[in-house]
């Protein structure tokens, strides 16, 4: 069998994920070939890849990051953003808490993070006004 | 007095004349015997002897004029053995006087370099010193900075850990939001 090349996988993946009918199927064949091609280190890579053909076709997926769980309007209102700055139609977001961002937000979107966590000022204060 | 009266009455009798030298107790014969052997021995002084007295006085003369010369001519040479002398001693001394003047100008310019060399040398010294003081001092006012930073950081880290709540870090999130639209 030929080895497929990341990003043609990717954009197959990614055409097979917009149909809801073919998604689970799409899935079980980029596990299957990646484990019968011992290409499963790829999986990140190959993930991005789906995440930016996605977003290009108007289906953003991202990351959240906060020190506390978020309310109801907090992610209304983050959603607005992503699809404001990314031009997507629909937007799925992971919210993962860590403490250690002490507040704030943190969004990861495919080619795209906005770090406005606490942690993240506090390192810029550190390092930007830092003296060499 | 009376043989002067015996000489008078002798020569006043004119038979008496020949027998004058016999009066006198002079033998005419041995007069002449005397007279030719005195010739005799003047011819052969002169013949002889005087030559050769002359010639040896000649001689000596010369010896003693060459001599006279040489002392003349030695003495010359000593005045003028003592001119070149004085000359050269007065060379010397003035070359002896160049020499330690020189030496003395070039003691004292070396002097003037040495203490040149000293001051350059010290001030350098100094301005490098002043610079690593400025250069320590810059170097503690950055550490201080930064250590006052991070204990900045820190401070704030602890604070917020332990004001911030679920609330305050919703206000925070739209305050975020709002100013990155």
């Amino acid at each position: 069998m030929a080895k497929l090349s990341r990003r043609s996988l990717s954009l197959y993946v990614a055409n097979g994920l917009n149909d809801p009918a073919t998604q689970k199927t799409v899935l079980l064949q980029l596990a299957a070939y990646l484990v019968d091609t011992r290409r499963t280190k790829e999986l990140p890579l190959i993930v991005r890849d789906i995440e930016l053909y996605l977003a290009e076709a108007g289906s953003v997926a991202g990351m959240v990051t906060s020190a506390f769980d978020l309310t109801a309007e907090t992610k209304k209102a983050i959603e607005q953003y992503v699809k404001q700055h990314t031009g997507a139609k629909e937007v799925l977001l992971d919210h993962s808490i860590e403490p250690s961002v002490l507040g704030g937000i943190k969004i990861n979107t495919p080619g795209h993070e906005l770090d406005a966590t606490v942690r993240r000022n506090l390192t810029i204060l550190k390092t930007q006004y830092k003296k060499v | 007095m009376s043989f002067i009266n015996y000489f008078a009455e002798t020569a006043a009798t004119p038979e008496g004349s020949g027998d004058l030298f016999s009066a006198l107790g002079i033998d005419w014969r041995l007069l002449i015997l005397q007279i030719i052997a005195f010739l005799i021995l003047v011819f052969l002084l002169g013949k002889f002897v005087y030559p050769w007295l002359m010639k040896q006085v000649d001689e000596r003369q010369a010896g003693i004029e060459a001599a006279a010369q040489a002392a003349s001519k030695a003495q010359e040479l000593a005045a003028e053995s003592e001119e070149k002398t004085s000359a050269l001693l007065a060379d010397a001394r003035k070359e002896a006087d160049d020499i330690l003047s020189n030496a003395k100008l070039e003691a004292s310019t070396l002097l003037t370099a040495s203490e040149e060399k000293a001051r350059t040398t010290a001030e350098k010294i100094a301005e490098e010193a002043q610079a690593e003081i400025q250069k320590s001092i810059e170097a503690a006012k950055r550490d201080l900075h930064n250590e006052t930073l991070e204990l900045v950081a820190l401070a704030t880290e602890k604070v917020i850990g332990k004001k911030l709540d679920k609330k305050a870090d919703a206000e925070l999130i739209a305050q975020s939001l709002k100013e990155v639209r």
